[in-house]
């Protein structure tokens, strides 16, 4: 950690993506007071599922390792928080002695989530990065498959299929405007974080190792030591998280270490354009609010004539915004625009 | 005793002897295009489904069902190769990308128009055989035979035919296969045919034997990838090797300890393989 300097430089200051940034800041501060608070509850939870997205950006758009297990982190820091807070969920079962664990406050217990996310992070990538980029893909692909087997052999545990509810009082705030406040808190803690991350010498490392690794060793670079490092980064962010959204809706199920999760992860960063930051922000926001707001409908109008659900519909979106914009449509909407200033001109 | 053993021997042999023929398209077409195909399930899966909807829907004839299935798949193996990962091709990451989302779209819509629950495609053979004292069904049997014979085949054409020797050494060295003037990209688009085919015809064997389950097009990649990771990636004869060498281990784990703790074996013997050998029994040196 020595290695990260803090220099905020004069001309951030004058950075025009800075005040757009608190514009936009402050909308999100104030905007419970013009919106419904079914809405803020879903924009809350937004805000959470974009942590996923950024820090998933952090590994594969920055250090570029295909990173398809992002969900288990997400889920270990979920349940993870999800058996600290309700112990007793081990009586009855070989680990009944952890059912006598005294439960850590609520903060201390999604931290934990994070840790341990990034522990497990650790002596996976340690055993998979050393090896050329296929291999951590392929093994980071099997393990959600592998993971989501657990919740089913130790389901009395774990919850199964249905998952468990951890109950009011352990959520971050008794009212919905209470825990989206939290969730803001939290995204821009995290955002600001992985920004410093990557902008300092650790960041412009991590992309030295994504654009050539021969010649990232050749200067210097450890570059199993980064992709190590940046792999435990994300994993944090992303049980972070996961911990957090548990305590966001309270209840706790499968569908946090699922695939679907993991897809609507990439899409968002995917079209947010990779290696951007405030590109899977953007791309997080918009596909998560239209997954859970207006997809829905759109799909039940689509089935009646095509076998698509909204699942589906999701997957060709990503199929075509990654064949004709692998750079994020923001990118390719800058490049029509540059294409269309020569052509005038 | 004794007979758990020599059903696990038996019924081993004949889930290796598919996943054979699936990991071996998975490798053949990594190897040569250093592409990691995301949707080399759904080729497994959709195979059968083609079979089921022909048979059952349409009233064709078996054999000729399961032609056309092993054809479509691998004409769809082409499709797939041309819009989604020829425009791309420099992106590695988006090739990835696109695969996996496409095995999910079509695991999707399969599971629209099918439901969850398998469905068995209608074998050549029936009857039941008793192999040492264990009783054996046909399809089995049958489903063993095709698999070494199609096997030996892809051996005899990777080794011994003109094609097969150029996508080897293609496999080997791209960039001196161009200067010796290979089309390389018909053998992307030739490798690509035999790769889902293969695939194909492993789904169809499947789904006779057990059955079909649109939740197979992702399911399969991870017995695949234990796989091509245990006989080294790109490497053909490693994933054949390798097929047996996780096949029994599947069916040994789910044979004494239940189906519930298959997939955990598997990652176990990868995490495994990939501490002691990284590069696999035949790994190709990058």
């Amino acid at each position: 950690m020595k290695e990260m300097k803090l220099n905020f430089k004069a001309k951030d200051a004058k950075d025009p993506r800075l005040a757009v940034a608190v514009i936009i800041l402050i909308l999100a501060g104030i905007a419970p007071l013009f919106i419904p608070e079914a809405f803020i509850y879903l924009i809350g939870l937004t805000f959470l599922f974009i942590i996923l997205a950024i820090s998933w950006d952090v590994i594969v758009g920055y250090t570029g390792q295909v990173n398809l297990g992002h969900t288990v982190f997400v889920g270990i820091g979920a349940y993870t928080t999800a058996l600290l807070q309700v112990p007793s969920r081990f009586e009855g079962s070989f680990l009944s002695f952890m059912a006598g664990i005294p439960t850590p406050p609520i903060a201390v217990s999604i931290l934990l989530g994070g840790i341990i996310a990034a522990f497990v992070g650790f002596v996976i990538g340690v055993i998979t990065l050393r090896l050329k980029g296929y291999y951590f893909a392929l093994v980071t692909a099997v393990l959600p498959l592998v993971f989501i087997q657990f919740l089913y052999v130790w389901s009395d545990i774990l919850g199964g299929e249905e998952g468990f509810s951890i109950g009011l009082e352990r959520a971050l705030a008794p009212d919905p405007v209470g825990r989206y406040y939290i969730a803001l808190f939290l995204l821009v803690i995290s955002a600001i974080i992985l920004h410093v991350i990557l902008r300092s010498s650790i960041g412009y490392k991590f992309r030295a190792v994504r654009d050539d690794e021969i010649l990232a060793e050749s200067v210097g670079i450890d570059i199993v030591k980064y992709k190590v490092l940046s792999f435990v980064i994300s994993s944090f962010f992303a049980g972070l998280a996961g911990a957090a959204i548990i305590h966001y809706r309270i209840t706790i199920g499968p569908d946090v270490f699922d695939i679907p999760l993991m897809l609507l992860i990439i899409l968002a960063a995917v079209i947010g354009g990779l290696g951007t930051l405030y590109g899977p922000i953007i791309g997080g926001f918009l596909i998560f609010l239209a997954k859970n707001w207006w997809l829905k409908g759109i799909a039940a109008q689509v089935s009646q004539v095509l076998p698509l659900n909204d699942e589906a519909i999701l997957y060709i979106i990503l199929i075509v915004v990654a064949i004709f914009a692998p750079h994020g449509l923001w990118s390719y909407l800058k490049k029509f625009a540059e294409r269309k200033k020569v052509k005038t001109a | 005793m004794m007979d758990v053993l020599i059903r696990v021997l038996i019924y081993g042999a004949v889930v290796s002897g598919i996943w054979a023929l699936a990991a071996s398209g998975f490798s053949l077409i990594f190897g040569i295009a250093r592409i990691l195909n995301f949707a080399h399930g759904t080729f497994f899966v959709l195979s059968a489904y083609i079979a089921i909807v022909l048979i059952k829907n349409l009233g064709v004839n078996l054999f000729v069902s399961y032609v056309i299935a092993v054809l479509l798949v691998g004409l769809l193996g082409i499709v797939i190769y041309k819009l989604m990962m020829s425009p791309i091709k420099e992106h590695e990451v988006m090739i990835i990308i696109v695969t996996l989302a496409f095995a999910l779209l079509v695991e999707q819509i399969l599971l629209i128009i099918f439901g969850e629950h398998g469905i068995a495609v209608p074998s050549f053979v029936r009857g039941v055989v008793e192999i040492a004292g264990v009783p054996v069904t046909m399809k089995r049997v049958m489903a063993f035979i095709a698999a070494i014979v199609v096997i030996i085949l892809l051996e005899y054409f990777i080794n011994r035919t003109r094609t097969g020797k150029m996508i080897s050494a293609a496999s080997q060295d791209f960039e001196a296969a161009m200067i010796v003037g290979l089309d390389v990209e018909k053998l992307f688009v030739i490798t690509m045919f035999i790769s889902a085919a293969l695939a194909g015809f492993g789904g169809l064997l499947y789904a006779q034997v057990f059955a079909a389950n649109p939740i197979f097009a992702v399911k399969s990649l991870i017995f695949a990838f234990a796989i091509v990771i245990l006989g080294g990636l790109g490497s053909v004869r490693g994933s054949i090797i390798a097929s047996f060498i996780v096949g029994y281990i599947l069916t040994a784990t789910i044979t004494t300890l239940g189906a519930r703790w298959g997939e955990f074996m598997v990652l176990i013997t990868i995490i495994g393989i990939l501490i002691v050998r990284p590069t696999g029994l035949f790994g190709v040196e990058e």
